[in-house]
């Protein structure tokens, strides 16, 4: 028997008591009935019971309800309230009615906080990075200074001293001029070897950006302009950790390289020019003669543009004495000299700056998707109390009046929301330090102060007043007589007919839009990266383990360092699991190539040419190691030695723009000894991306470690070993193979290639994670906000639904009728948010490697993720609608 | 009319009572609440069954007892009520005064005087 048919049929005609009281006194119902016929009574006598139980039940219905727990009603504030104490009044009702309805008001505070947070880690690092002013006084005089030539095609990096020179003589444009270059030094003395970062500064540097040493001096220049060479500046943490912080630090002696240098003075902790890490400033003085290459730094003149001091630069380097040939190797053009002057600020971050203004973007859009969602959200419940809005204004209170209530309830949770959002970005920038890459510019400057805390709270407001704007303006046009009288008997189709749902419909597309722009910049950045990091460098960075080994000059010369590594390859090659060893002057990913120019005969036409190439040393190892591409000839072998012909081996680039038709076998008058020696051309090997995979390929060319009879004249040569296994596992047998060979010196920069690849990726990496982040928080915004929309929507048609159920409707039929209305805004939203990518892609292109901004898999791919989201989302209402029974709502 | 009443008021206090009793040793579903105080009074206490759901609900939205479906395995899920301590304080004051009651009347008729 079916007990639970059989009581709601005796409540039939009246109040049916909910489907979990029926149930209960179903069971009551049926354990009478059997345990009558446990008894040994007779059916009909037990059913008769049965019925007088059910006769006794339904005669006072009312009496079976179980009414959830309620707090006590929140009573709204009087009509005629005005001024500060209805104010308070709003704000009272408006307190009582969010704790009231504490989902709904998490729901909002979540999706605001997170819309917040977002928009303000991302302002926060903006503002500190791109525009909050460096710490230096006048920063925004202070530029820097980048020489290249006419004609050049490599990126500029640098100044030249004979530019340097030839402008720092009484110039008009500028106040001051400085250089430096940076260096790694290993400093002995009271405790162990240690290697630090030190700058070689030229005296007016650290006055020319305004700094003070905090104990003692800057450089003691002397009377007639000199300059005392043994004299050094420490940092604040160096002083403290070697000297205990004391005053008597000054004029103390330290070592540097095996060199002795007389403490003057002391910096602030907050100096970190030119880096946080630089622990040393010593005396750099830029000579005349030859071409030599460092940073440099200018203060303009007051009311001096950019552009004038750059015309400046330009007329005095090119008056300046030509240092020859030597121009060419180092820029690959002899033209006339070209200077670029930048704000000093621009030049520091100018690599970041699409990329953060973009993510700058992507976090606006999210925010206006969580704006929408909450405005969608305010709006259904705005819907819900047209009651309570009715009665109040058919007990005085104006539209006005209504409005001021809801614009007070809004800002409150916008501000509730908004200090969530500053609470959660707080958190977010603590740790960012950690999670931006190491060579991000200006990680320090990047804080939560009270300018991000004014934006924060202010945007909150913004967008409370936003979301609270249509509610507003709803509650004003509230008409009377019909929202007392639907009281939720919608007409049919009222679901899509009101405004009401039309603007949160409206809302939905928007959302979708933002998430499909979000999406699809995510997916362009994300399959960039996946291109950038599967590019093909010509080189292989598996199983690659590789490391800097410094032997300084003061206690290696050239050719005991040369005997040195030997003796650590040889040692390295007998250790089981490594493949390949090999030492070199370079390594992709490190900077520090030689570069070199020299003029040869062409094979081609028997003219001319003038090549400029950078110069590698490397051991036999190295094509092994790295598992370069030999296209032609042959690498270097152990019998290439001093004794052997002189031999090189150059890149595809090389040979193809200074070569002839047969490469192999020519010759390059790039020998071993002084370049006046000629040296045979015995392989070609393919080309390889020592820097950014987007960075040109330049002519390069080989020189076998084995032949320099000079030795090996890097002081910090890199160390490559290949790996049968985890690379990583190497390490501790490395180290004890380079403390066998010498206890003093320590291994620097000990990473497997892979570890070098991704570090060098961090940047594009972080970018795609970001904006993909974001994209999957709009995705979700736009997923549950939608499942919101529709399930109000199908209980609003119930009753249409249920009409055209007994009209003849399959369930199939009315989860089409869902979806078409899901779709329809989906489809619209996606139409806009792809349009709109496609308008905004130009400034993402920047940023990419390997796909272009009209992707069409991005595009594709987002489509069908968007679709399938919505799916999702109409699950759940639309089986809803498919069981609406006609009988119940239409009774 | 007055004598209406307090026969209303002593009923409707009395099963108050009983359900908090029998809920104060354990849990209980409605059916097995209805059969205990038939078994336990042998019939002597004349009780409407129509009123017990009514009356756990009120209970219930007083906060005085709590009712929550359980399934055991095997069985269909049945809706469990326990003594909350609310229930619990008024259980005891619903005593006293009963206890007062009776001992008042027992002065007055000698109830156990036999």
């Amino acid at each position: 028997m079916d007990w639970n048919r059989i009581v709601r049929e005796a409540f039939d005609g009246r109040l049916t008591p909910d489907a979990d009281v029926i149930e209960e006194l179903a069971q009551h119902a049926e354990s009478g009935y059997e345990a009558a016929r446990a008894e040994g009574i007779g059916k009909d006598e037990a059913e008769r019971r049965v019925r007088e139980l059910l006769q006794a039940w339904s005669t006072d219905p009312t009496m079976l309800t179980r009414r959830p727990r309620r707090p006590p009603a929140v009573v709204p504030p009087k009509a005629s309230a005005s001024g500060l104490a209805g104010f308070w009044g709003d704000l009272r009702y408006a307190l009582q009615l969010m704790r009231r309805q504490w989902t709904h008001t998490l729901v909002v505070v979540l999706t605001m906080a997170l819309g917040i947070g977002a928009s303000t880690v991302l302002f926060s690092v903006v503002y500190g990075v791109l525009v909050r002013p460096v710490p230096w006084p006048d920063a925004d005089r202070l530029v820097r200074l980048y020489e290249t030539r006419q004609g050049s095609t490599r990126p500029m990096r640098f100044m030249t001293n004979v530019t340097f020179l030839a402008w720092a003589d009484k110039p008009a444009t500028i106040e001051s001029i400085g250089g430096w270059s940076t260096s790694r030094m290993t400093l002995t003395g009271t405790t162990d070897a240690e290697r630090v970062n030190v700058a070689e500064v030229t005296s007016e540097l650290m006055p020319l950006l305004g700094a003070r040493a905090t104990v003692g001096q800057l450089f003691d220049v002397g009377p007639a302009g000199t300059l005392d060479q043994q004299q050094v500046v420490i940092d604040d943490r160096l002083w403290r950790e070697r000297f205990g912080g004391r005053r008597d630090a000054l004029g103390q002696v330290l070592r540097l390289d095996a060199a002795s240098y007389r403490i003057v003075g002391v910096m602030a902790p907050s100096f970190g020019f030119p880096t946080r890490e630089t622990r040393a400033w010593i005396p750099f003085v830029v000579k005349p003669g030859g071409i030599s290459m460092f940073q440099a730094i200018a203060r303009l003149r007051p009311g001096v543009t950019p552009a004038q001091a750059e015309a400046e630069a330009n007329a005095r380097g090119r008056a300046a004495p030509d240092p020859g040939l030597v121009v060419v190797a180092v820029f690959g053009s002899k033209g006339p000299v070209q200077m670029s002057v930048t704000p000093l600020v621009e030049s520091m971050t100018g690599e970041v700056r699409p990329a953060l203004l973009l993510l700058l973007v992507a976090a606006g859009l999210l925010l206006a998707a969580a704006t929408a969602n909450v405005a969608s959200l305010q709006l259904a419940r705005a819907m819900n109390r047209r009651r309570e809005f009715a009665i109040r204004a058919a007990l005085g209170a104006g539209g006005m009046r209504l409005a001021r209530q809801l614009l007070v309830e809004n800002a409150l949770v916008g501000l509730v929301g908004g200090g969530a959002g500053l609470l959660l970005a707080a958190w977010l920038v603590r740790g960012l330090p950690s999670l931006l890459p190491s060579d991000f510019p200006r990680i320090s400057d990047i804080a939560i102060d009270w300018r991000v805390a004014a934006f924060s709270i202010g945007l909150s407001l913004a967008a409370s007043i936003l979301f609270g704007l249509a509610p507003a303006l709803h509650a004003g046009r509230i008409k009377l007589a019909p929202s007392l009288a639907e009281d939720g008997l919608a007409p049919v189709g009222g679901g899509t007919r009101t405004a009401t749902a039309r603007a949160r419909l409206l809302l939905m597309a928007g959302q979708v839009a933002v998430a499909a722009v979000l999406l699809l910049g995510a997916a362009v950045l994300g399959r960039s990266f996946l291109a950038l990091i599967s590019a093909d460098r010509g080189y292989d960075p598996s199983h690659v383990l590789t490391a800097r080994l410094p032997l300084p000059d003061a206690t290696y010369t050239p050719v005991r360092r040369a005997a040195a590594l030997g003796r650590v390859l040889d040692h390295l090659k007998r250790v089981p699991g490594i493949t390949a060893a090999a030492v070199s002057t370079g390594l992709p990913l490190l900077p520090g190539d030689t570069l070199a120019a020299f003029t040869m005969r062409s094979p081609r036409d028997g003219g001319t040419v003038q090549v400029h190439t950078s110069i590698r040393h490397v051991s036999p190892g190295y094509f092994a190691a790295l598992r370069l591409r030999i296209r032609d000839g042959r690498g270097f072998t152990e019998s290439d030695t001093a004794a052997a012909r002189a031999v090189v081996v150059v890149n595809r680039v090389f040979a193809r723009r200074y070569l002839g038709e047969t490469p192999v076998g020519s010759r390059v008058p790039a020998g071993y000894k002084h370049d006046e020696t000629e040296a045979e051309v015995v392989g070609i090997v393919d080309d390889v991306s020592n820097g950014a995979v987007t960075d040109p390929v330049a002519p390069e060319l080989y020189r076998c470690s084995l032949q320099l009879s000079d030795g090996f004249d890097d002081d910090v040569p890199s160390l490559i070993v290949r790996t049968a296994g985890d690379p990583a596992r190497l390490v501790p047998v490395l180290r004890s193979i380079i403390g066998e060979e010498d206890a003093s010196v320590a291994l620097e920069s000990v990473m497997t290639m892979e570890n070098r690849l991704a570090t060098s990726l961090a940047k594009p990496r972080l970018y795609a994670i970001l904006l993909g982040a974001f994209a999957v928080f709009a995705l979700a915004i736009a997923g549950v906000g939608l499942f919101g929309v529709l399930s109000r929507i199908v209980s609003l048609r119930a009753r249409e639904i249920g009409v055209r159920t007994a009209l003849g409707a399959t369930p199939a039929d009315v989860v089409r009728l869902v979806l078409k209305q899901a779709l329809a805004v989906t489809i619209g939203g996606m139409a806009v948010g792809l349009a709109l990518s496609a308008a905004l892609g130009r400034y993402v292109s920047k940023l990419l490697y390997g796909v272009t901004q009209y992707d069409p898999v991005s595009y594709g791919a987002v489509s069908i993720m968007l679709v399938l989201v919505v799916l999702v989302a109409c699950i759940v209402p639309a089986r809803r609608a498919a069981r609406i029974d006609p009988a119940r709502v239409l009774r | 009319m007055t004598t209406h009443l307090l026969a209303r008021e002593l009923k409707r206090g009395s099963t108050e009572l009983l359900v908090l009793a029998l809920l104060e040793e354990q849990p209980r579903h409605g059916y097995d609440i209805a059969r205990l105080i038939d078994e336990r009074s042998q019939g002597s206490i004349v009780y409407q069954v129509a009123s017990l759901y009514p009356t756990l609900y009120r209970l219930e939205n007083r906060n005085l007892i709590e009712g929550r479906w359980v399934e055991k395995a095997g069985q269909r899920r049945r809706r469990y009520y326990r003594l909350l301590p609310a229930g619990r304080k008024v259980l005891a004051s619903q005593r006293s005064v009963w206890e007062g009651f009776f001992a008042g009347l027992d002065r007055v008729v000698h109830l156990r005087q036999a």
